[in-house]
This record gives C-alpha cells, structure tokens and sequence, in this order.
C-alpha cells in the first residue's frame, strides 16, 4: 500500500475533516452544521455493525 | 441510498416527536443536549457506566443474499435508522437527543440525517480506500477511543455555538 493511499485510509482522516468542518460551520451555518454532526455521529459507530 | 434513507428516516420521527419538548424553556432543552455530550463523552471515555437502550441486533447477511439490490438497500436503511444494529457509541444517543430538544426546524433534521447516512457509508468507503481491510481494521481498532470520546467533545462544542449563536 502506498504512503498516500495509507494516509487516504487512515480510519480517523473522517473524523478529523468533520471536526474541522463543524468548527468552520458552526457560527455560519446551522444548516451545515447539523449535517456535519449527524456525519460525526454516523462515522463514529464504524465499530459497530 | 439505503443509509441516506435510514437516515432520514429516523432524524424525521424524532423531529416530529420534538414538538412535545417545545413547551420546555430552550436554555433547558439546551443545556441538557449539552451536558448530554459531556456525560456521554464519559461513558465513552469508560469514566462512567450505564446501559442504553438498543436492538442488540445485527441485519441478517441473507438479506442481500436473497435480493441483492432490495437486500442492499434494506441492509442501508436499517444501518441508517440503527434500529437493528450494536450502538458501540454514545454520540448517536446524543445527536437523537438533539433532535429532540433543539427545535430546529426540518431543513435541519434532515440534514443531520443525512449526514448520519453518509457518515456510516464513510466507514465502509474509508475500509475499500485501502488495499488492506486487515490492517484497515487493526488501525481502526486503535483509533476508536479518540474517535468515539472525540465526537462526544465535538458535539458539545458545536451545539454550544450553535445554541449561542440563536
């Protein structure tokens, strides 16, 4: 597997973006936010199936 | 499709069952959605200990087996509802509760079931990424904890500005 694909796979890069994504959002967009936290919570079942 | 479905389908129930948390003040709603994340972020951080309600059950494998289309999407929309599925985190107990004492206005239910959908298609997604759904797995493992406590802290942090913020 190549750095970049490992990097690309990496199991917390998901949580990570949307961390920042909720930051960003969260004083502008209500709207964007609430989709941004719903992912989070999705993403952080991946335990589980 | 499935998940997004599931998704939508669960954020829509509990909005519609928010209107009967509407008589209650919002600095109240709100603060119990907050201090929710904060106690939920303890049970996942193993701080505290308490049993949530869940279907302590899986979406049978032969259900794509007899339908491979059909069984799909009825395998995403139960994963999306998480009706039959193992709650391993507290933040979808939190972003539930959220839905239900925020009053937010549709638009935003739906997008945070949405959001729900997609972010359990980005499990499997983030597994086919890498050639290696082994090692995928093992690296998954050990990330858990920061993921699971991590979204705890995120949801209290952004439902604090949001709330703030109206």
């Amino acid at each position: 597997m190549t750095a970049v694909r490992r990097w690309l796979s990496e199991p917390l890069l998901p949580t990570l973006l949307l961390t920042v994504g909720a930051v960003a959002a969260a004083w502008y967009s209500p709207i964007l936010t609430w989709a941004i936290v719903g992912g989070l919570a999705g993403y952080s079942l991946s335990g589980s199936v | 499709m499935g998940l997004l479905a599931g998704g939508v389908c669960t954020a829509t129930a509990l909005w519609l069952v928010s209107g009967l948390t509407a008589p209650i003040p919002a600095a109240a709603r709100h603060g119990v959605i907050i201090a929710s994340a904060l106690v939920f972020l303890a049970r996942d951080a193993g701080w505290l200990r308490f049993p949530m309600p869940q279907n302590t059950r899986q979406v049978p494998q032969d259900v794509m087996q007899r339908h491979l289309i059909k069984g799909s999407l009825q395998f995403g929309f139960e994963m999306g509802t998480s009706v039959r599925t193992y709650v391993s985190a507290s933040a979808p107990y939190v972003l539930g509760l959220a839905l239900l004492l925020a009053g937010v206005d549709y638009w935003s239910a739906l997008s945070a079931g949405l959001g729900f959908g997609l972010g359990r298609a980005a499990t499997p997604l983030s597994r086919l990424t890498s050639t290696d759904g082994v090692d995928w797995d093992a690296r998954l493992i050990g990330r858990l904890p920061v993921i699971t406590i991590g979204t705890c802290l995120v949801l209290a942090v952004a439902f604090t500005v949001l709330f703030l913020r109206i």
